[in-house]
């Protein structure tokens, strides 16, 4: 059975770019996707800025040729954008040839539609159309992604909070590990919905401004949507030499707090526990990570508990990290996925990209996420952390082919 | 007839939410499900609760929903037959 992951195609959509290249230039000009929501009708829009996708349903409905008169939730059409350009990018045209698996993540699934229905149906319960309310469920919008890409030797939907899409990722490599499938398309995909906006306002954790994540005066996250898929192959595949490798999935770790149902245990307990445990299956040491892709949201909670985790591992040798998500905000369940096509592009291309908006060192610690981007960096090794509700913390480690 | 028929097209379009189709484009005789006007299963749901808002009518038999709901026509033929 195969022992090694590799990966060999990349999906991306989220406010900083429709796909890989877009997403690549805005990281490298430093051009952030939070603004003023204008797509989603909601009364946070004038006081909560969010990294919106700019594009209606119905644009998006143009960009897969789906027939345009059919119910899509939003979360369904970013997910099938995304994981059409991974299946592209591995050079994936014959389903058949290989067992090929689809695990999606999601926390809100078609929840865009849900709150389309409600609003018919809270003045008329016979009002409100059945095909919004189908949409409802997570497994929905994994399902009608998985049809209309043609997969069905397995496909699976994870829902785990903001760790989600790591924890997708994580099941597709033990299922390729243990001889049940011969690739797998694995992230997530979520969309902005009232829902979540106004759950994590009534969290207070949502920043009025652009978030400025490890900040010492940072204040909360932004929300974000968008979806991130990566194509995750054994070697052993049919056409496999001619494909380009993205790098390999050498070690990954799901640990939990059991703590609390939102904060993180002070002392970074489960989070410390996820990135070790992924250094040692890759067997590496701390000394050998070139660079962490935080999960950094900009919360005062999650980055203090990151930067408690980073401090007690990598202690006088801190290894080169930033948080991305000043650029896409924070995307939930699909934030592994992105970020994971992130951290394969940082190693790629050799680049570090960097915090934005990073002002204040924290007070607690003597370290400072990058600011600048770094170019020809030899990265050989990256770490990206996704850290959910619920204490659920995920690691993954990327490894040059 | 011919004004229940125009009438149950306008209620379809609203009520399926067809909102890039017009009376004119649903056939009255063509099948509303399959190769005709392409509805599934989730449509047939809202036809459903359509008879029942509209019309005050029940499907008696599950089974019946086929042949109720072929075409316009066949659902004009219904609605008529339960009146009488």
């Amino acid at each position: 059975m195969p022992n090694k992951i590799y990966i060999t195609g990349l999906g991306i959509i989220s406010a900083i770019g429709g796909n890989v290249e877009e997403s690549l230039h805005a990281l490298l000009e430093s051009r952030t996707g939070v603004g003023k929501i204008s797509i989603l009708k909601t009364a946070l829009s004038e006081t909560h800025p969010a990294a919106e996708v700019k594009k209606t349903n119905k644009e998006l409905v143009s960009l897969t040729n789906l027939p345009e008169n059919k119910f899509y939730s939003r979360t369904m059409l970013l997910g099938l954008i995304a994981a059409r350009q991974a299946l592209t990018a591995a050079r994936i045209e014959k389903l058949n040839e290989a067992r090929t698996g689809f695990i999606s993540a999601t926390s809100v699934g078609g929840m865009d539609r849900t709150e389309v229905f409600y609003e018919s149906f809270s003045k008329d319960n016979s009002r409100g159309h059945l095909h919004d309310i189908i949409t409802h469920d997570c497994g929905e919008s994994t399902e009608a992604i998985a049809a209309q890409l043609g997969i069905n030797d397995f496909v699976d939907t994870i829902s785990t909070a903001c760790s989600s899409s790591a924890n997708a990722i994580m099941l597709g490599a033990k299922m390729i590990k243990h001889g049940l499938l011969d690739r797998v398309i694995a992230g997530g995909t979520d969309a902005l919905s009232k829902f979540t906006l106004n759950g994590f306002n009534s969290l207070m954790i949502l920043d009025r401004q652009p978030c400025q994540p490890f900040d010492d005066k940072r204040r909360g996250l932004n929300m974000g949507e968008g979806a991130g898929y990566i194509v995750l192959e054994s070697d052993k595949n049919p056409g496999f030499d001619q494909k380009e490798i993205f790098g390999e999935l050498s070690g990954y770790a799901n640990t939990n707090d059991a703590y609390h149902q939102t904060a993180s245990s002070p002392d970074a307990r489960g989070a410390i526990m996820a990135m070790t445990q992924a250094m040692e299956m890759a067997k590496l040491s701390p000394s050998q990570i070139d660079y962490i892709n935080a999960h950094g949201t900009g919360t005062p909670n999650n980055d203090l508990t990151e930067e408690t985790a980073i401090n007690n591992i990598f202690g006088e040798r801190i290894p080169p990290f930033s948080s991305t998500k000043a650029f896409t905000g924070h995307t939930l369940a699909a934030a592994g996925g992105i970020e994971a096509v992130i951290s394969l592009l940082a190693m790629k291309h050799g680049f570090i990209f960097p915090n934005l908006r990073y002002e204040t060192k924290m007070k607690e610690f003597e370290f400072s996420p990058v600011t600048e981007l770094r170019k020809q960096m030899k990265l050989s090794h990256v770490l990206s952390n996704s850290f959910g509700f619920g204490g659920n913390n995920s690691s993954l480690l990327f490894s040059k082919a | 007839m011919e004004e229940l028929i125009a009438k149950l097209k306008n209620e379809i379009i609203a009520q399926l939410n067809l909102e890039d189709k017009t009376p004119g484009d649903i056939q009255t005789d063509a099948p509303l499900f399959g190769d005709g006007l392409g509805l599934d299963s989730i449509d047939a749901l809202e036809l459903i609760v359509l008879l029942e808002k509209n019309y005050g009518l029940k499907l008696d038999k599950p089974e019946d929903g086929k042949t109720v709901f072929h075409s316009v026509r066949s659902m004009a033929e219904f609605i008529q037959s339960r009146k009488k």
